[in-house]
């Protein structure tokens, strides 16, 4: 390599790829490239090869602001927090019982919305 | 392109079942309807603590407190994930992220009714947690099909937290309904409180022009009534199966017809609770909230003097 050849810097990006609408964008990794709009095109190529998305950002790597690893303490917690949990309400189904019912989760109700679509037509 | 095929376009895009997203093209119209949806859903969430924060103080254990405060601490968190998504329609209306949180305090936003209502004892507070969020929860469930993608996203989030606190609760109602007379009276009073207030949360039977454009931009995809029909099915077997009665002696499941039949609730009564903010509670929330948003103003300033830090690569 010739000494005198200037040095050629290229920026670092970090990716993120939105899979489908329904998701956020997540952050996969990063890539080298030269301006944004080929960072773009060099995500694409990394990280999209098979999968199938919606969309991608890239975001400079200087633009990321994030937390030391080595300060754990922020993300320190109380000991349990079951009490904010639906696993800390485990009983509920039991309780149900003695009254002879069932505990009710969100699934069962976003399952009979659903299980609407077709069958009752909106009144016009 | 012409506006009539834009919109076309669009519209094509809906019955393909396609997400928007915020920085597409939009008629007018949807955003105008999806700002008026996810502000009013927005402000909901702020004003939906003040009735179960009220009990924070006074919850019976330290778990109940603890509990009672992390679903307080949802409902903001829900209001400023809504909000973000609302300032980003709004803004290209020329309105902010400013005006949307003040527009309830000078009452140029509505909120849900439920939230201007009085909560007395611990059991309005199983109820509201019970039977509030239940209806609330059937209808941001209906949401999450939404053609709207920013919306679409953050209801996904807001569900999985709900989930807590459908179990959280079921679990306070539960423990009162196997306490003493006195206890299981309680709840009985308090499910007679909230019953008229939870028919008219569901909004008119009749749908609206407002609520036909809604399902014809797929922004919503079930009416009103489809919707109270979910809340009855769910809730009335178990309402029953704790030994309660419901305050509605017309309530009954017509098979044939294939539907509950019930007491309309006062319409008029409640729609004026919600346009004039004429409720037990309305005037006193809102002081709250314009004590808590006016009178930190100068936290907000100071905190926003903050510069932006050197990135370093």
């Amino acid at each position: 390599m010739e000494q005198s050849e200037p040095r050629i810097d290229y920026g670092i990006y970090e990716v993120f790829v939105q899979k489908s609408h329904g998701d956020f964008h997540i952050h996969v990794g990063s890539v080298a490239a030269p301006s944004p709009d080929l960072a773009l095109q060099t995500a694409r190529e990394n990280f999209l090869r098979r999968d199938r998305a919606v969309n991608l950002w890239i975001v400079p790597r200087k633009h990321v602001y994030a937390t030391p690893y080595d300060d754990p303490d922020f993300f320190a917690r109380e000991t349990d927090r079951k009490y904010r949990e639906v696993g800390g309400y485990t009983e509920n189904g039991r309780l149900w019982r003695m009254f002879k019912e069932k505990a009710l989760h969100l699934e069962d109700i976003v399952r009979s919305l659903r299980d609407l679509e077709g069958n009752q037509k909106p009144t016009e | 392109m012409g506006d009539a095929s834009r919109f076309e376009r669009f519209m094509e895009r809906l019955h393909r079942g396609e997400k928007i997203e915020a920085t597409d093209w939009m008629p007018d119209e949807y955003r105008q309807l999806l700002l008026k949806l996810i502000h009013m859903h927005a402000v909901s969430e702020i004003m939906g603590a003040l009735p179960e924060k009220e009990w924070v103080p006074k919850a019976p254990t330290l778990k109940r407190k603890l509990a009672i405060m992390a679903k307080v601490q949802d409902e903001m968190g829900h209001g400023q994930l809504l909000l973000r998504v609302a300032e980003d329609l709004a803004a290209p209306l020329g309105k902010t992220r400013e005006d949307l949180v003040t527009d309830v305090i000078t009452g140029r936003v509505k909120f849900h009714n439920v939230f201007h209502m009085e909560a007395p004892t611990w059991a309005d507070a199983g109820v509201i947690g019970w039977l509030v969020d239940g209806a609330a929860i059937i209808n941001q469930a209906a949401l999450l099909d939404t053609s709207y993608g920013p919306y679409a996203r953050v209801l996904k989030r807001i569900c999985a937290e709900e989930s807590f606190h459908m179990q959280h609760g079921e679990n306070i109602i539960l423990a009162l309904a196997r306490g003493t007379e006195e206890q299981r009276a309680m709840l009985q009073d308090a499910v007679n409180r909230w019953w008229e207030s939870l028919l008219f949360f569901f909004g008119p039977v009749e749908v609206t022009d407002a609520a036909r454009r809604m399902i014809e931009y797929k922004i919503r995809t079930k009416t009103n009534e489809e919707l109270r029909q979910q809340f009855f099915n769910k809730y009335v077997p178990r309402i029953r199966s704790l030994g309660l009665t419901i305050p509605d002696p017309e309530l009954r499941y017509d098979e044939q017809e294939k539907r509950w039949i019930y007491t309309q609730p006062d319409w008029k009564k409640f729609g004026e609770i919600v346009r004039e903010n004429k409720g037990p509670k309305s005037r006193e929330r809102i002081a709250l909230r314009r004590f808590a948003h006016m009178d930190q103003r100068w936290v907000r300033a100071a905190l926003a003097r903050y510069s932006e830090p050197e990135f370093v690569g």
